[in-house]
C-alpha cells in the first residue's frame, strides 16, 4: 500500500515527522518498508509543499489498511491524534437514483451490498495536475478524472469503485449474479475471458457489465463523450472474487482489497466521497439519492476478554484502565464490565478480531511488543539430547570430511533424463515424483538418487581444470512407492575422481582415485554406523549404472542398501566425463540395522605371531575366498586373523595368474607361543592351501 | 725433582685444555697416563729414589696423576657435548618449508550454521523432530489455519507434486506432525529443507528452515522473547540489540517478525558513510525470525484444548542466518557447490 505522507495528514491531524510516523507504524506491525522523499518533478506540481512516499507492507489480515483512512485510524491509536475524514457530498433519501436505476442481487452471499449513485453533466476530461501526480506517485495511471476520482477514492477509503457509462446500459437493471450460462465477458483491457458458471458478474438486465470486484467490461465503460455515471460500491465475497481472480489471473486493485475483506459499512461514504470529487473536477450534477441494496448484514459478535487469558498469553498484567483505552482507540464497543473481564464489539471494518485471542493480539501490539517482558520458561520436558540419527549424521560428515570429501548440497530436482540414467537404490524400477509446476524442464522431477547432483558438481569442476574431485551429499531422494503415494529416503552418496589434494612437498608416486579407494571409504561408513559384519559384498547383479567389472552391491538381509564402484565407461562417455568412482548408501536402512550398544572385549594377555604367505592362482580368484575358506573350513583356534596385504600381477607371475599375499595371526589365550609350533601349524597351513586350491607358494 | 714436577704439570694442563677432539685426548691420555706414558713412567722410576725421598716424591706425583685424569675427563666431556651441539646443529630442518598432509573435506556451511543452530537448542532442552519433505495440502496448509483460498498462501509459492501433495512451503507441518501424536510438555525444534516456487540472488527454490516451539500449561508471549532473545544472542553476538514487531502468521496469534541490529552497520543504517549500509538497506534492522502464539486454531484441529495449553512457535531461515553470518550475498552459492566457495569454511 502506497500513499504520501500529506495525504495521510489530510485525513489526521499530525504534528510528528514521517519518520516517526514511519517508526510507529512499523512497530504496530504496519511495516513501513520504504520512506522516500518524493522527486522534484512532484515539488513543482505542488509548490512549496514537501512531501514522503510512504509504502507499507499490509498483511493478508489487514484488508482495512489498504486505504489511507485504516491508516489514519491506526495513526490515531497509536498517536492519540483526531480522525478528521475529508469532505464528501452526503447522499439524501430520496428515489431519485433508485427511480433511474433498479438493483437486484441474486446471490446475497457472493454479493453482501451494493450501492450506486448516479451522476449527470459529467465532462470527461484530464485530472488536475496535483491529482495525477499523486496518483502517479502511488503507483496508478492517470487515464481521465472519472477513472482517477474512482482510483483516488479507492486509495482513499480501501473501498473499489466502478464507473459505467450510464447511457450505454440499456435495461438501467443492475442484476449481480452468478455467470451461469454466460461462457465469455470482454473486460476493458479488451480481452475476451472465459467464464465459469461460479463467476460472479454485474450485468444491466442479462447483459454481463463487469467482472464483479475485479474488471469492468469493455462495452460499458467510461468515454470521452460519456456524460452520466453510474458510481458502484459494491461489497463482494473474497473468496469467490479470489478464485475467479486467481483462475484469470486478473490480479487488480480491486480483487487485491475484496480477497482481503472490504467493510461493508463503508460503500456508501466511499460514494459520497466520489461524487465530490466528480462535482469538484467534472462538472458532475448527482442525483441525491442513492440505490443501496444491503442484503446481507454482517454482524460483529460479541467477544469476552478476559484478564486472565490477557495475562496467560502475554505474561504480563495490563492495567484494566490501558486495556479499555486500547480497546476503544481501536473501535471496539465495550457492552459489559465483570469481575474477569469485558465482553467488547469489533468494528465492523475489522472482520480479523473475531475470537479472544485476536483482541488480546491487538493488546500487545498497541501496548508494544518491546515493552513486554522477556523471561525463560520453566523446563518441563525432557528433550536436550541429541537422537542417535544426529549423532551419526554429524558423525558421518565428520567421517567423510577427515577424508577429504567436501560436503555439497543440491536442490533436489532433476530431469527426466538423468533420472532415467540414475534410477537410484529403490528396489525394482520406480516412477520419479513428478513436479506440476517445475521452474524449468531440467527440473521437473525430484531425484531417486543424489547421484545426479554430485555428476554436475563433478562436471563444474572438472571443466574449472581441476585436478580431483572428491565430494558427498547426505540428503533425500524421493519416489512413487506402488500405491502412488511419494516416498522419501536419507540417502548418503560420493564421487571420487582423479588426485586427493596434498598439502605440502610434492610427492613422488600420487595414485588416483581407484576402486579401493572408493571401497575404504565405504568399509568406513559401515564400521562407523557399526554394520559392516552384516553386510554382504557382492559383484553380481551390479545396477547398470556401474562398471560391470568394478563395482559391487552391498545388502543386509537379503535388500540392497547400497552400491559402489566405477561409473560405467558407456555412462561416462555419454555424459561426457572421465572415469570416476560412485557410491550410494541408504542412510536410513543403515542406521535401522545399527546395533543399539556394544561391549568391549577384553585385551589379549599373550603376543601374536605373524606369519606371510604368498599363493599364485588364477587371475579370476577372489582374495577374500581364501580367507573365508582358512577361517571356516581350516578353522584352527590359533588363527586369529587373516588379512590380504597384497596383490601382483606380471612378471615373474605367469600370465593369467596373480600372486596373493597373506598376513596370518597366531594367537593362544593362554601362553606365548613358540616358533616351532607357530611354524608347524603355518607349515601345515600352506600345504593344505597347496593341496585344496592347487595354488603355487611364492618365496 | 720439585721443580721438574711443576713444569710437568703446567705442560700437561696446558695441552689438554689446547685439545679439540676425541682422539687427540686420547692420544694425550696414552702420552702422560698410558703403560709407557711419561707420567707412569715417572711414577715407576720412584723406586730409583732413596728412600727418604720416596714418599713424598710419590704423593706428589700420584697428585699429579689423579688431576690429568680429572682434567682429562672433564676436557673429554667438555668436548663431547660439544661436538654432539655441533651435529644436532648440521641436522636443523628448514621450518619454513610447508607442512605434508592430505587436504581435509568441508562440512557444508549450512551444515555448520544448522548445527550450531540445534546445539543452542538442545542446550536449552529442545528436543529434534523431522517430517516428510513431501507434504499433503492438510499439514502444510489447512491445519496450520490456512485453508484453500486463503490469501496468505500467496505468501509461499508452492510447488506441487498432485492436486494434494507439495513441497512443503515451511517446516510448520513438522509442528502439527508432532503435536498430533504426543502431548504437552513439547519443546521441539523441526531442522529441515523446504521449497517456494522462487528463484534469484535472494530466493533459492530450496532453502532450509528451523521451526520450533513450546507448549505447556503456562507459556507466555514474554517466554518467547526470552527464548529466542537468548538464542540470537548465542548464534551472533551477546550485546545483540533485538527488536520485536508485531506481524501476521494466520497460525500463530499474536504474531511477530524478530530483527536484529545490522551485522555490518551496527544499526546505524550506514547514515555516517552518507549512502544506505547495503545489508539492512538503511533501515539498521535485518528480519531474522518469524514467531508468535500458537494459534488456538491449530490447537483444535490437533486435539489441544486451547483453555489448557498455550504455546509459541518460531521459524528461522538457516541461509539466511549463514549469509549474515558470513557476508554471503547470493543464496545460490550455497547449492552451485563450487569448492572455491566451499573450501573456504574451516
Ligand atoms: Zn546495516
Amino acid at each position: 500500500m502506497k500513499f504520501t505522507f500529506n495525504w495521510l495528514k489530510e485525513f489526521v491531524g499530525l504534528r510528528a515527522s514521517p519518520q516517526k510516523i514511519a517508526e510507529a507504524l512499523t512497530m504496530a506491525g504496519l511495516e513501513v518498508e520504504s520512506l522516500v522523499p518524493l522527486d522534484p518533478g512532484y515539488a513543482t506540481r505542488h509548490p512549496g509543499e514537501r512531501d514522503w512516499l510512504m509504502e507499507v507492507n499490509v498483511t493478508p489480515n489487514r484488508g482495512d489498511c489498504l486505504g489511507i483512512l485504516g491508516i489514519a485510524r491506526e495513526v490515531t491509536v497509536l498517536t492519540g491524534g483526531r480522525l478528521k475524514p475529508p469532505r464528501v457530498d452526503p447522499h439524501t433519501g430520496d428515489a431519485s437514483a433508485r427511480r433511474a436505476v433498479d438493483v437486484r442481487i441474486a446471490s446475497p452471499r457472493l454479493c453482501p451490498r451494493y450501492s450506486a449513485r448516479v451522476v449527470h453533466g459529467i465532462r470527461v476530461a484530464r485530472s488536475p495536475s496535483w491529482m495525477q501526480s499523486r496518483l502517479e506517485a502511488c503507483g496508478v495511471r492517470p487515464v481521465n478524472n472519472v477513472v482517477d476520482v474512482t482510483n483516488w477514492v479507492m486509495l482513499e477509503t480501501g473501498q473499489p469503485l466502478h464507473a459505467f457509462d450510464l447511457e450505454r446500459l440499456s435495461s438501467k437493471r443492475i442484476v449481480v449474479q452468478r455467470a451461469g450460462a454466460i461462457k465469455k465477458f470482454v473486460t476493458l483491457d479488451g480481452i475476451e475471458r472465459e467464464l465459469e458458471p461460479e463467476d460472479l458478474l454485474i450485468c444491466d438486465g442479462e447483459v454481463p457489465i463487469a467482472l464483479a470486484g475485479i474488471m469492468g467490461g469493455r462495452d460499458s465503460e467510461v468515454r470521452p463523450e460519456t456524460g452520466s455515471l453510474l458510481l458502484e460500491s459494491a461489497n463482494f465475497d473474497p473468496l469467490t472474487i479470489r478464485r475467479t481472480a486467481k483462475r484469470l489471473a486478473l490480479h487488480s486493485e480491486a480483487s487485491h482489497r475484496f480477497e482481503r475483506g472490504v467493510d461493508p459499512e463503508g460503500t456508501l461514504y466511499a460514494l459520497d466521497r466520489a461524487v465530490w470529487l466528480l462535482k469538484e473536477i467534472a462538472s458532475g450534477s448527482p442525483l441525491g439519492g442513492v440505490a443501496d441494496r444491503y442484503a446481507r448484514r454482517r454482524k460483529s459478535a460479541a467477544l469476552w476478554l478476559r484478564h486472565q487469558r490477557v495475562k496467560a498469553l502475554l505474561g504480563i498484567e495490563l492495567a484494566s484502565g490501558e486495556v479499555e483505552k486500547i480497546t476503544r482507540a481501536l473501535g471496539l464497543k465495550i457492552r459489559r464490565r465483570s469481575k474477569t473481564g469485558l465482553q467488547v464489539i469489533p468494528p465492523s471494518y475489522r472482520p480479523d478480531l473475531a475470537r479472544e485471542a485476536d483482541v488480546i493480539e491487538e493488546l500487545a501490539r498497541v501496548h508494544g511488543y518491546d515493552k513486554m517482558p522477556a523471561t525463560l520458561p520453566l523446563v518441563r520436558a525432557a528433550g536436550g539430547m541429541a537422537d542417535g540419527h544426529l549423532r551419526r549424521e554429524r558423525a558421518m560428515r565428520s567421517f567423510l570430511a577427515g577424508e577429504g570429501l567436501t560436503e555439497m548440497i543440491h536442490l533436489p530436482f532433476t530431469s527426466r533424463e538423468m533420472n532415467r540414467r540414475f534410477p537410484g537404490l529403490w528396489r525394482g524400477p520406480r516412477p520419479a515424483v513428478e513436479v506440476l509446476n517445475p521452474l524449468t524442464q531440467e527440473n521437473a522431477e525430484m531425484r531417486l538418487s543424489l547421484i545426479p547432483g554430485l555428476v554436475e558438481s563433478l562436471r563444474a569442476q572438472v571443466s574449472q581444470k581441476s585436478k580431483g574431485f572428491y565430494g558427498f551429499d547426505l540428503g533425500k531422494v524421493f519416489s512413487l512407492g506402488f500405491t502412488g503415494a511419494p516416498e522419501e529416503r536419507q540417502c548418503l552418496a560420493g564421487a571420487i575422481f582423479g588426485y586427493r589434494e596434498r598439502r605440502g612437498l610434492r610427492v613422488k608416486e600420487q595414485s588416483p582415485a581407484a576402486f579401493l579407494d572408493i571401497k575404504g571409504l565405504v568399509e568406513g561408513i559401515l564400521e562407523l554406523v557399526g554394520v559392516a559384519p552384516q553386510v554382504i559384498w557382492t559383484g553380481e547383479s551390479l545396477p547398470p549404472i556401474l562398471h560391470p567389472g568394478k563395482g559391487a552391491s552391498l545388502e543386509i538381509a537379503g535388500s540392497r542398501v547400497g552400491c559402489l564402484g566405477e561409473l560405467h565407461p558407456d555412462l561416462c562417455e555419454e555424459l561426457r566425463l572421465p572415469s570416476f568412482f560412485i557410491f550410494e548408501v541408504d542412510f536410513e536402512k543403515l542406521l535401522q540395522y545399527a546395533p543399539r550398544e556394544f561391549k568391549v572385549r577384553s585385551l589379549r594377555r599373550f603376543p601374536s605371531v605373524e606369519r606371510d604367505l604368498a599363493v599364485v592362482l588364477d587371475d579370476g580368484f577372489p582374495a577374500q575366498r581364501l580367507v573365508n575358506w582358512i577361517k571356516e573350513q581350516f578353522n584352527h583356534s590359533l588363527i586369529e586373523e587373516v588379512q590380504v596385504f597384497d596383490e601382483y600381477k606380471g612378471a615373474p607371475v605367469p600370465q593369467g595368474k596373480k600372486s596373493l599375499a597373506y598376513t596370518i595371526s597366531y594367537r593362544a589365550e593362554d601362553r606365548t607361543l613358540t616358533d616351532t609350533e607357530v611354524n608347524a601349524l603355518h607349515g601345515e597351513l600352506v600345504s593344505r592351501i597347496g593341496q585344496v586350491f592347487g595354488a603355487q607358494l611364492r618365496e | 725433582m720439585a721443580e721438574s714436577l711443576e713444569t710437568l704439570r703446567e705442560e700437561v694442563l696446558d695441552r689438554i685444555a689446547r685439545c679439540a677432539t676425541e682422539p687427540e685426548i686420547e692420544d694425550l691420555r696414552v702420552e702422560y697416563l698410558g703403560r709407557k706414558g711419561r707420567l707412569t713412567l715417572l711414577l715407576r722410576g720412584l723406586k730409583d729414589l732413596p728412600p727418604e725421598e720416596r714418599p713424598q716424591a710419590g704423593e706428589r706425583l700420584n697428585q699429579l696423576r689423579r688431576l690429568a685424569e680429572e682434567k682429562l675427563a672433564a676436557r673429554l666431556a667438555q668436548v663431547k657435548a660439544r661436538e654432539k651441539e655441533r651435529i644436532l646443529r648440521e641436522e636443523t630442518v628448514d621450518i619454513t618449508l610447508p607442512g605434508s598432509r592430505w587436504e581435509r573435506g568441508r562440512m557444508h556451511p549450512l551444515t555448520l550454521v544448522m548445527d550450531e543452530i540445534i546445539d543452542v537448542f538442545l542446550g536449552m532442552g529442545f528436543e529434534v523432530a523431522r517430517g516428510p519433505d513431501i507434504e499433503d495440502d492438510y499439514h502444510n496448509f489447512e491445519a496450520l489455519n490456512m485453508p484453500k483460498d486463503h490469501p496468505a498462501r500467496d505468501m509461499q509459492d508452492t510447488f506441487f507434486v498432485s492436486q494434494d501433495r507439495l513441497l512443503r512451503t515451511h517446516t510448520s507441518p513438522v509442528q502439527i506432525r508432532v503435536m498430533e501424536s504426543r502431548r504437552p510438555p513439547l519443546q521441539i525444534i523441526a531442522p529441515g529443507a523446504v521449497y517456494r516456487h522462487d528463484d534469484d540472488a535472494t530466493h533459492s527454490p530450496m532453502f532450509h528452515q528451523v521451526e520450533g516451539f513450546m507448549v505447556d500449561g503456562h507459556i507466555s508471549f514474554a517466554d518467547l522473547k526470552g527464548v529466542l532473545t537468548h538464542f540470537i544472542r548465542r548464534i551472533f553476538r551477546p550485546e545483540t540489540k533485538l527488536r520485536f514487531r508485531p506481524s501476521f502468521f494466520p497460525f500463530t496469534e499474536p504474531s511477530a517478525e524478530i530483527d536484529m541490529q545490522c551485522v555490518l552497520c551496527g544499526g546505524e543504517g550506514g547514515k555516517r558513510e552518507g549512502s544506505a549500509c547495503r545489508v539492512c538497506k538503511g533501515s539498521g534492522w535485518l528480519e531474522i525470525l518469524g514467531a508468535g502464539m500458537i494459534d488456538p486454531q491449530v490447537f483444535k484441529f490437533v486435539g489441544y484444548d486451547p483453555e489448557r495449553v498455550s504455546g509459541f512457535a518460531f521459524g528461522m531461515g538457516v541461509e539466511r542466518i549463514a549469509m549474515l553470518k558470513f557476508g554471503i550475498e547470493d543464496i545460490r552459492l550455497f547449492f552451485q557447490n563450487d569448492l572455491r566457495f566451499l573450501r573456504q569454511f574451516v
